[in-house]
Formats: C-alpha cells, structure tokens, sequence
C-alpha cells in the first residue's frame, strides 16, 4: 500500500513539474516563403512536443493531445537522456505562395523515426518511416533522413514525427527545416564531417586486418595459443570498429543489414576485446602458469567473470535494456581501474625476470592511457555516465593506443618466437647433450653391471663352492666321527671270535673228555670274559682294577688254550690307585692279544713270555708296558704268509687306535711300538709302550 | 676206509676233531696229525691220505699254504676247519670246498666228511681247488671265479664279472651270462641268494638278482633296469630308491 501512495506521489510530482516546465502555449504555426536562396530554419520555436511515457499512443491518439513547446528536448551536440527517448513533435506549416513549397526537415539521426502528415480536416497518413535500427538500405539511406515536407501552394498541413531512441545515448536533436539548396549543403557538410572519422576507422580496420592475418599466419606456422588469442583479440577489434561505422553518416558499411549488431557488439564487444581475451592472451603470452601462477589464477578468474557479464549484457540488449550493459561496463571499467594498474605494477616488477612482461605492459599501458584519455575527452560532451558508453569511441587517441599496443604485442610475439626458438635450439642442444651423456652412462652402467654380474657370479661361485666343501667338511667330520665310533666298537667288540670260537671248542672237547671240572672252570672264566667283554663294549671308560682283572681272565684263558707253553705277569705300581684310575675300555686287549699271537710263533722260544706292567711314571701320566719274547712285530709282519689283501685289520687298527682313541675322548693317549730284535740281535719280542694321560 | 690227516696248531682242535670223527665217522682213519703247515706237509706225503683236515691259520702259515705247496701232487680232498675267518668263508663257499666251522657240530661234521667222501669215492676231476687258490690270490671280488654245478651236476667255473644276473626258476637258480649263455644250476636260488651276498649283487624283485656293475641305468619311471647286455628287468617299486643308492656307490 504505502509503495502505491509513494507511486502516486511521484507521479504527481513529475506531472506538477512536466507542467511547469512545458507549461508554455502551444507553438505558433510556421509560414514559409518559397526561397531558391538555400534557407534552413530552426523550428524549435514553431515544435510542439510531446513525450509519450508509455510507448503505446498510436497517430490517431496524438492528434487529439495538446502539444507544447519544450526546448529542452532539443540539443545541438550528443546527450544523455538517462532514459529511452520516446517523443513526438508536431508542426503546423502554411504556405502562402502559390507555388508547392518543397522543404525538407532534418531533426538529427535517430533510431526509429515515423514522419506523417495531415491535411486539415482529415486522417494523418504515414509518408515516411526511416531511423538507424529501422533502415536496412546502403548508403543511400542516408538521404531518407531529410523528410520530405510538401505543402501546396494556400495551404496549410500539419506533420507529426514519431522519434523513438532506445539507447539512452542521443545523437544531436533539433529540428531544422532546410529548402533543396540549403539541404545540399548540409548534406556535403556531413559528408565530409563524417568521412575522416570513417576514413580513420577503415586506415583502422585495414591495419587490425593486416595485424590479424600476421597473427593466423604465425598461429598456423607455429601453433601456439597466444596467437590465437591476439587474433581473436584483434578480429574483436574489427568487428567492433566496422560496427562503428554503421552510424557515421553517408559512409560506407558493412553490416547495415544488421543493424542491431552495432548495439550487441557495443558493450559486449568491450568486454570481449578488453578484458576477456586480453587476459586470456596475457595468460598464455607471458606463460603466467609456470612463471606467475597467482597472477594466472586471478586472469583465469576474472576473465571467467567478465565472460559471464557479457552473457548477461547480450541478453540485456535482447531485451532492449540498452543502459544496462552501459552501466555494468562503467562498474567494469572503474571497479578495475586501480586493480589494472596494480597488476601493471606486479608485472612490471617482474620485467627483469621476464622480457616478454616489458612488451605486455607497454602495450597495455598505451591502451590503458588511451582508454583514459578518450574517455576524458568523452566526458565533457557526454557527462560521466554518457562517456562510460563511448570509451571506445575510435577517437585518434584511441586508435593510436590500439595500434600501439597491438605493435607491441606483435613484437613480443615475436621476441617471444625467437624465445621459443632460442629455447628449443638449447633444449635440442642439452637434449643432445643428454643424450650423449645418457648414452655414457648407459655404456658406464652396462660395464659396471657386466663388472657387477661377473663379481657376483664369481662369488656365487665361490660361495657355492665354500658351502658344498664347508658340507663335505661337515659330512667327512660327521662320517669320520661316526666312522671312528663304529670302528672303536668293532675293534672293542673284536675280542676276536677266533678266540671265542676255540675257546668254545676247548669246552667242548673237556665235555667230550669228561672232564667236567675243568670244562666248569673253562666256561666260567669264558663267560666272564665274554659278560665283561660285552659290559666294556658300552662303556667308554673302565677302572684299571677291571683292566686288570679282565686280562688276567683272558690270559689265563689263553695260557689254558696254549698247554701251558706260555707264562705271563702283571705287575701294577702299588701306588697306583687301581679302583679309581679310569684308561679307555679295551685299550690293552688288542696289544695283549696280539702279544699272545706272537709270544707264542717264536721257534727259539719254547715258552712264550708276556708281562704287562702298570707305572705311574709321573702324577699325571700312566705307563703301561705289554712285552712278549716272541719273533718281534718286524718279522711277524714279514712272516705272515697271508697275501696283503687277506690280513686281518686288527694290526693296523691297533696302530691307529691311540689316534682314534685321542680324536674321541680328547686325551693324548701315545702308544710306542719297539721291537726289541732292532735293538740287539740277541734280544727277540715285542714292547708296546703305553702312556695314558690322567684328567 | 678214508684216510684223513688232521692239520691244527692247537691241540684242543685236533682232539675234538679226531674225538668226532672216531665216535661219528667210524670209516675214516686218522692216520696223522700235525701241529703246523711244514709238519702237514710232511705228514700228508707220508701218509697219502684221501682226507685232510686243515686249519686255516697256523703259526708258520695256512692252510692254503699247503694247498699250494701240493698244488701238485693233489690228490685228496681238503675239509677245512677254522673258528672265525669271515674273510675266507666266502672264497671257500665259491669254489665248493667243504668248510667246518669251530666250536664243530656233528651234523655239519658228518654233512662234510659225506660229501667229501663222496667225490673222493667218484674220483672226478675238480677244479675247485685251483679256483680257490686263484680266489685267494686275486684282489678284487669281481675277478673271483665261482663253481657251479648245473642240473647234470656238471662243474662249471664261472667268473663272477660274467655273470649278469640269474633268476628263481622252480627254486633253482638260473644264471645269465655275459656273452647271453644260460647256466641252470643244480642249486636252489636261496643257496645262491646266500652265497653272492656281499659281492655287490642286487635283489631286484622276488626272484631276480642282479650284478650291480652290469646295471647300465634305471627306466624313467622306475620300474625296469636296464642291463649291459640290453636285457630289461623288473625292478620291484620299494627297491627303487635303494638300488640307486647303491648304483651310485658303485659308479
């Protein structure tokens, strides 16, 4: 409610002061003379107008409003009206001659313009409609905009004009009345007023066409993307300039048969050229995202934004809202005055690092200043706002900065072509380089890999070769050890069964002779023998007292087996603790046995002779004796009648036994071997010489 | 009347020998003893004797010594007695000379004292006794030789190293030879099985044994062996792994 009494109040505020300011009587009617000296009349006096608010009054409603005079509708030079110009004007003309006055009315270039005329008493009718947005002819439109005024001869007529100017930017108004001489003259004054303007634009246009083709040329050569802005840049530019001289008066064009386009490429086109694809093409012409990324994020971001607010202008021209866009721009256009100038001042500081800042930046800042400068000189004419819509108006100042900049940015294309070339020249230079080196290295790396794998198999080799002997060491000490320990069994097991064999026959020959005593006192004395041969058998180590006792058995055993031809002794240290002296098991039994054997094959000797003596030699060492009279071990060897291959292993065994003995227990058990027939001729037998080391 | 001299260093052996054969073997005389080989010697050409009665070791030498000093004038038949000479008893056994061994039994001394009688009565002409010297006096086993009597109970002297194999035939064994000869023996498998033991022959199943220096190599699979002569035989799956142990010892 109160926004439609604040509504009303408005609108009574603007009537109150429509009224006071057009409250003025209605025009005078307007009396001409035919003339053939060129006359123009200024018919601001003899207009009445009428603004139409609404859009809708059709010829018919006009004529029944009242006009009034309103000069301040009128202007000589271009203005901004803040608003879309929206008028009528109405002139009364009496020709009081008698012959047709022919006159012409020009009231400046407007967009839309509908010209009708009526004679007293009857309908208007439309006799002409023409305007800039309305006319789509060459350059002969030009010559609608004098609008034909024929009034004949005592007559009087009344025309209206219907002007329509959406773009709140206006060309210059006022109503002239020229007769054919005059209208000529004005005509020529136009064209020539208009032609240096167009003739600056086309030396322009000529210019950004040929710095375009240079662009595609190289763009083509050498495919990189500044170039492809810069063209995009500069074809922008074209367009946009061409467009501009769409309203130049009686100058050629392009594009009349599309006028709107001047309004769509306007402001748009601005923003394209200036601000959408400079920053793109600064963006990939200084190479910001590898040298400046911060600098590049904001490009990329404001020139998203700017590429949005053109969306937005070209929709609003669509909708034929021809301030707005103007509006925005001016917010572009101040909103980036300082933040252009701070990145001017970035990159300028930059400029040692980069050569190619140095052109960028002198190039915008020609386009910069010359912005500047047109827009200054805009603003007297067209006030702040008015101006903001024609910064780039192709003033000389202007075109300069442009020309300027885009030589600028040509020479930094190209500098940065050499750049590019000096750039690959090196890489190709340091990729050769590399390539050399990296070939070295492969080469160096191959010979040390070949070196590597020789060395290594070397060593494998070696390792395994260390490993299969370190397992043969191991296997051949394990089989040895095992092998001793068997043998030590066998050799403690080999109370001979030769022995045990005849021993055994004996027994059974006193059985068969009946004579049991003996036979009793026979197998006793073997059975002890045996039990303890088999009771040693699994012991390492035996008391001297049990040595004793055990040989003392076998030899009686023996000296039975023998009729008595032989005799033995054993004769122990009495300071020999017997019971608690331990020597290996069956250490002596092979020694004496074998002493047996021999002590009785000796022809010279009809009784055999055995002494075993024990003597504690020193307190940590026992010596035992075994001696026999028999033939001596020298000649029982060369005796033996058996081929080498037969003979028994007991002898060779007994030899080795001490170091077996001594691998086994860890003592150091020595065993000498002397035949007493090497001593003296007259001596015979056999000494074995035993030394038992005590723990 | 057969008549036996006895050869024995101890006099306990003679005794029990000459005690034996007086009171189980009636029909042989014992028309000597002697206490070493010289002593033998003398005595077995004193006495002429069918029969002799050796002991294998004697202070002076052995009973092969005899043999070899009357390798010549050979004409008796040789039981030899000993207590304990594995070593020996083999080489004996190949060339089927009799063997007693201590403390002696009545049945192996009256088994022996019958066969030798026996060829003594039959008077054929043996070669046993110069395969045992033979025997005695080569090194390696491969080179001994090996009496075998075939089913006519024929001599046959067979070198061990041309034996390829020999298999079970009803009991009896049958030899395979080298040169593809086919010796079937009088004797049963198992007398043999016994006999070759230690002498690197090899059971390959049941009834087939072979000599291990004749296998060339194993099937693939494991189940045949294949020998020098190109005959394939059967190898029972358990064997397998020991028969290849034992090859590679022998290789």
């Amino acid at each position: 409610m109160k926004r439609i009494l604040l509504l009303m109040f408005l609108c009574c505020c603007t009537a109150a002061i429509t009224f006071a300011t057009n409250g003025s009587a209605l025009p005078d009617t307007l009396t001409i003379e035919p003339s053939t000296a060129p006359v123009a009349i200024d018919l601001r006096a003899y207009t009445g107008t009428l603004e139409d608010a609404t859009g809708n009054l059709s010829i018919d409603a006009v004529t029944q409003l009242p006009f009034y005079t309103n000069n301040q509708l009128f202007h000589a030079a271009p203005r901004n009206n803040s608003k879309p110009n929206n008028c009528w004007i109405k002139l009364n003309i009496k020709n009081p001659g008698n012959t047709n006055a022919s006159w012409l009315l020009f009231t400046g270039w407007h967009d839309f313009m509908y010209w009708y005329e009526q004679a007293p008493g009857k309908v208007p009718n439309l006799l002409m409609q023409t305007g800039l947005m309305l006319d789509r002819g060459g350059v002969e439109r030009w010559n609608n905009y004098g609008l034909i005024t024929d009034i004949p001869p005592h007559d009087t007529r009344t025309f209206y004009l219907h002007i329509i100017n959406k773009s709140f930017n206006e060309n210059p108004f006022e109503p002239t009345l020229y007769n054919s001489a005059a209208f000529v003259k004005f005509q020529s004054a136009q064209v020539e007023g208009y032609r240096r303007e167009s003739v600056v634009i086309l030396v322009l246009l000529g210019m950004l066409l040929v710095i375009l083709g240079i662009s595609l040329i190289n763009y083509i050569q050498l495919p990189d993307r500044s170039y492809l802005y810069f063209a995009i840049y500069v074809l922008g530019l074209i367009l946009f300039f061409a467009l501009r001289l769409e309203s130049k008066p009686y100058q050629l064009s392009f594009f009349h048969r599309w006028p709107m386009l001047k309004y769509y490429w306007d402001i748009p086109g601005l923003l394209f050229c200036f601000y959408l694809m400079y920053l793109l093409f600064g963006n990939a012409f200084l190479n910001l995202k590898e040298r400046y990324p911060f600098m590049e994020r904001i490009f990329t971001w404001v020139a998203a934004v700017v590429g949005g607010l053109i969306i937005i202008c070209i929709y609003l021209i669509a909708m034929e809202q021809y301030h707005l866009p103007t509006i925005i721009y001016g917010y572009v256009y101040f909103g980036t005055l300082v933040p252009l100038l701070a990145i001017f001042i970035a990159l300028a500081r930059r400029s040692q690092h980069h050569p190619l800042v140095k052109f960028f930046l002198f190039g915008s800042v020609c386009l910069y200043l010359a912005c500047l400068g047109s827009f200054l000189i805009h603003v007297r004419p067209l006030g702040l706002v008015g101006a903001l819509g024609e910064l780039s108006a192709p003033t000389i100042l202007l075109i300069g900065g442009i020309l300027l900049q885009a030589f600028f940015v040509l020479a930094g294309l190209s500098y940065r072509n050499k750049l590019v070339h000096l750039e690959r020249t090196r890489t190709q230079e340091m990729l050769i380089k590399q390539l050399n080196k990296n070939k070295e290295l492969q080469r160096k790396l191959n010979e040390q890999l070949e070196e590597l794998v020789k060395e290594q198999t070397t060593e494998i080799l070696r390792k395994k070769q260390e490993l299969e002997e370190q397992r043969k060491i191991q296997l051949e000490t394990e089989y040895v050890k095992k092998l001793t320990e068997i043998e030590l069994k066998a050799i403690r097991a080999q109370i001979n069964p030769h022995f045990i064999f005849n021993c055994l026959n004996s027994i059974q020959l006193f059985v068969m002779q009946r004579d049991f005593e003996f036979a009793q006192k026979y197998l006793s004395d073997f059975s002890y023998l045996i039990r303890k041969t088999l009771d040693f058998s699994r012991r390492n180590f035996i008391s001297l007292a049990d040595e004793i006792t055990y040989l003392n058995t076998y030899l009686g055993l023996e000296k039975m087996r023998f009729e008595n031809r032989m005799e033995y002794e054993v004769v122990v240290d009495p300071e020999i603790a017997t019971a608690e002296l331990e020597i290996p098991a069956m250490l002596l039994q092979p020694y004496v046995e074998n002493a047996v054997k021999h002590g009785m094959t000796n022809p010279k000797q009809a009784l055999g002779k055995l002494s075993i003596r024990f003597t504690q030699i020193e307190p940590d060492m026992l010596e035992c004796i075994v001696e026999d009279n028999g033939i001596g071990i020298t000649r029982a060897r060369a005796l033996r009648s058996l081929p080498k291959h037969h003979q028994s292993s007991g002898m060779e065994i007994s030899q080795n036994r001490a170091d077996l003995l001594n691998k086994m227990y860890n003592t150091e058990i020595q065993i000498e071997i002397i035949d007493k027939a090497l001593e003296a001729e007259c001596n015979a037998g056999t000494v074995i010489r035993i030394l038992i080391p005590q723990l | 009347m057969v008549k036996a001299v006895i050869i024995d260093d101890e006099r306990n052996s003679r005794d029990i020998i000459a005690l034996m054969l007086e009171k189980y073997c009636p029909f042989v005389e014992i028309a000597a003893m002697a206490t070493d080989c010289n002593d033998g010697i003398a005595r077995i050409r004193e006495h002429q004797p069918q029969l002799v009665f050796l002991d294998l070791e004697m202070p002076d030498g052995t009973g092969f010594d005899i043999l070899t000093a009357l390798q010549e004038e050979m004409n008796f038949e040789a039981i030899f007695v000993t207590a304990f000479e594995k070593k020996f008893l083999q080489i004996i056994r190949l060339s089927e000379v009799e063997l007693i061994l201590k403390p002696v039994d009545k049945e192996s001394l009256l088994q022996a004292v019958t066969t030798v009688v026996g060829r003594v009565e039959e008077k054929k002409v043996t070669q046993r006794y110069q395969v045992l010297m033979e025997n005695f006096n080569s090194l390696q086993s491969n080179q001994w030789r090996v009496i075998i009597s075939d089913t006519d109970f024929r001599e046959r002297v067979v070198l061990l190293g041309d034996i390829e194999y020999f298999e079970s035939a009803d009991d009896k064994a049958v030899f395979h030879l080298r040169d593809g000869g086919i010796l079937p023996a009088a004797g049963t498998f198992r007398y043999y099985l016994e006999l070759f033991s230690g002498l690197r022959f090899y059971q390959l199943n049941n009834s087939q044994i072979v000599r291990l220096s004749a296998v060339v190599r194993v099937s693939g699979d494991g189940t045949r062996v294949i020998l020098q002569s190109g005959s394939m035989l059967e190898l029972s799956e358990r064997r397998k792994k020991d028969l290849l142990t034992r090859l590679h010892h022998e290789h």
